[in-house]
């Protein structure tokens, strides 16, 4: 395989911007027009991931080892959006035409048969991964809305029962749809550890203009029902570390901590937890309440609330980085922070200038994983 | 131009019907009238002439028509796509696909603009009822805290049992004011805040009615139940 060749070409290709991935979609829905059922009415967020998946696949083609791992990924996440194996001969199709279509005259033969082996070899990847993933979980969960609860003005609390029972790490996320906004998907982190009956709790905050977070506050009723993705995420629980613990929670940030405050209280010997609850205003504290209960039955966990701008409040206020770093000597703890990426970046880099090895500070990142 | 004919040289031309000759009959034999035999031989020629020529123009059109199509499906900025046939109709939808889809785009993201805009504002609408409310509350408390502290050290200047009676009666209608006074504030500060989260609530409904009622008429694209 001419892998240079291939370089040279989608970089020229990909000089026609979003015109590629436009022509790419058109191709394939005139030629098979069910698929077009599995994509959300706007395609342009769609038609950017395209292009940003394959010019990730066209960058790691000489590193095989690298390129496998974040085939695998798309190949499992894609189980989610409905893909099956017969889908990927109609995208390889589609995708020929369209590379050949913008190649012009520069199309060869040759060029030809090694974007087919290349996408050949990436479609077989990912069916392969999807076969592996479907023997232990289904595609997705479906779920009922059992309650919300309007804790702010725009933050919603959903209790929601998956079918199956979804197992997961407490501090994962799963991607949510809402039969509201069908084929959206967007990531939310479950607040609660694994229960015997297993349900979720769902800490929603309205984004202004979000297309999703609207349907799932101010849209939703208990009865609705919801579609679940596999857990994901890294913000877990390091365990055996004997580590004291300090959490910053920017408002929904708060969610996963929670759930790992309720998997650090499942064990014997709990080390001495200190909780940072971060809102602009007193009103988005929205679970505090819960959080002084928890405080007030377990001894080794300490919550302080933080507003960073209102003249009277209930707990410190400023800064919530501020506040965390005044509070206290940080370097011999594990640090978990959740919350606006801004926050988590500043907290974050305060901490490891101030000596927490970056090891023990614990962030969430997706990697690869777009829903 | 008349290259794309096969076989040409094997072909009958004009010069040859002219050159053609036949031997004589034998004397006493019936035969041909040699003149009448030149004579169609000559009307021959010119018909094959004339179908020459036209041969020529049609093969001129035929290329003129196929340039003119080549020019009007090359791409914006691809000087190289070279596409005609059943191809130009595959990509001609293509592009109506595309333009559909596009236009489909742009309404959403005008929804969605729109709906950040309207979210934004009420928020900010929102925190500024909230805050004036607060610094009246505030103001509020202060008066009745002053009030209180007046009264207090009236009675305590008070020097007349009569005037004290006065006094207190005076302070217990002050009193009973600043209570329904109290009162009243906090109802309609309720009213106001509910009033506010109902127009919320309501907008999101009518939104999601105009969201089931286009996607029932869109059909198939919105299959809820998948």
């Amino acid at each position: 395989m001419d892998v240079l060749g291939l370089k040279d070409s989608f970089s020229r290709i990909a000089s026609y911007g979003d015109e590629v991935p436009l022509f790419f979609y058109s191709d394939l829905f005139i030629k098979h027009p069910e698929v077009r059922d599995l994509f959300p009415i706007s395609m342009k967020t769609q038609r950017e991931h395209l292009i940003g998946a394959l010019a990730q696949i066209v960058a790691q083609v000489d590193r095989l080892e690298d390129l496998t791992v974040f085939v695998q990924g798309l190949g499992r996440d894609h189980r989610k959006f409905g893909a099956v194996a017969e889908h990927y001969e109609a995208v390889g199709d589609s995708l020929l035409a369209t590379l050949a279509h913008f190649a012009g005259d520069t199309w060869t033969p040759e060029l030809g048969a090694d974007w087919a082996a290349a996408y050949g070899l990436v479609a077989s990847t990912m069916i392969e991964a999807a076969k592996e993933d479907e023997a232990s979980r289904p595609a997705f969960w479906r779920g009922t809305v059992l309650s919300c609860e309007q804790r702010a003005f725009d933050i919603t609390v959903l209790q929601v029962r998956p079918e199956p029972r979804l197992d997961f790490l407490p501090g994962q996320s799963v991607a949510i749809e809402s039969p509201r906004r069908p084929r959206l998907w967007r990531y939310y982190s479950i607040a609660n550890a694994p229960r015997e009956d297993g349900t979720l709790d769902f800490h929603v905050r309205l984004i202004d203009g979000g297309a999703v977070s609207m349907a799932l506050t101010y849209g939703q009723e208990p009865g609705g029902s919801l579609r679940l993705g596999p857990p994901i995420g890294v913000l877990t629980l390091e365990a055996t570390s004997g580590r004291d613990i300090l959490m910053v929670a920017g408002s929904t940030g708060l969610a996963p901590l929670k759930a790992l405050i309720e998997q650090v209280a499942a064990r014997p010997a709990p080390p001495s937890v200190r909780l940072f609850f971060c809102a602009r205003a007193a009103e988005g504290l929205y679970d505090l309440p819960s959080l002084e209960k928890m405080a007030a039955e377990h001894q080794w966990l300490t919550v302080v609330p933080v507003v960073s701008s209102e003249l009277r409040s209930r707990g410190e206020s400023g800064s919530v980085t501020d506040v965390v770093m005044r509070a206290g000597n940080w370097s011999g703890h594990d640090a978990y922070l959740a919350g606006p990426s801004e926050m988590v970046r500043d907290t974050a880099a305060r901490l490891t200038s101030a000596g927490t090895p970056r090891s023990q500070i614990h962030i969430e990142d997706f990697g690869w994983s777009e829903p | 131009m008349t290259v794309a004919w096969q076989q040409e040289e094997k072909r009958l031309t004009p010069d040859e019907v002219q050159a053609v000759t036949f031997p004589l009959s034998r004397i006493g034999r019936r035969g041909f009238d040699e003149d009448h035999v030149r004579a169609f031989l000559q009307e021959v020629e010119r018909e094959i002439v004339t179908l020459l020529n036209e041969k020529v123009s049609l093969w001129n059109e035929v290329e003129r028509l196929r340039r003119r199509i080549i020019t009007g499906m090359k791409q914006p900025g691809n000087n190289d796509g070279v596409l005609f046939g059943r191809e130009d109709a595959h990509v001609h939808a293509v592009r109506i696909l595309s333009n559909a889809q596009l236009t489909a785009d742009r309404y959403v993201a005008d929804a969605q603009a729109y709906s950040h805009r309207l979210t934004e504002e009420a928020r900010n609408r929102r925190d500024e009822i909230l805050n004036e409310a607060q610094q009246h509350a505030d103001l509020v408390l202060e008066e009745a805290s002053t009030r209180a502290r007046e009264a207090a050290l009236a009675t305590l200047n008070a020097p007349v049992p009569n005037q004290m009676e006065a006094d207190r009666s005076a302070l217990k209608a002050e009193l009973a004011y600043l209570r329904t006074f109290g009162e009243v504030y906090r109802t309609h500060l309720r009213a106001y805040t509910e009033g506010m989260l109902r127009s919320i609530t309501e907008w999101e409904r009518s939104e999601a009615r105009t969201i089931d009622q286009a996607s029932s008429e869109i059909g198939g694209s919105y299959d809820l139940g998948r």
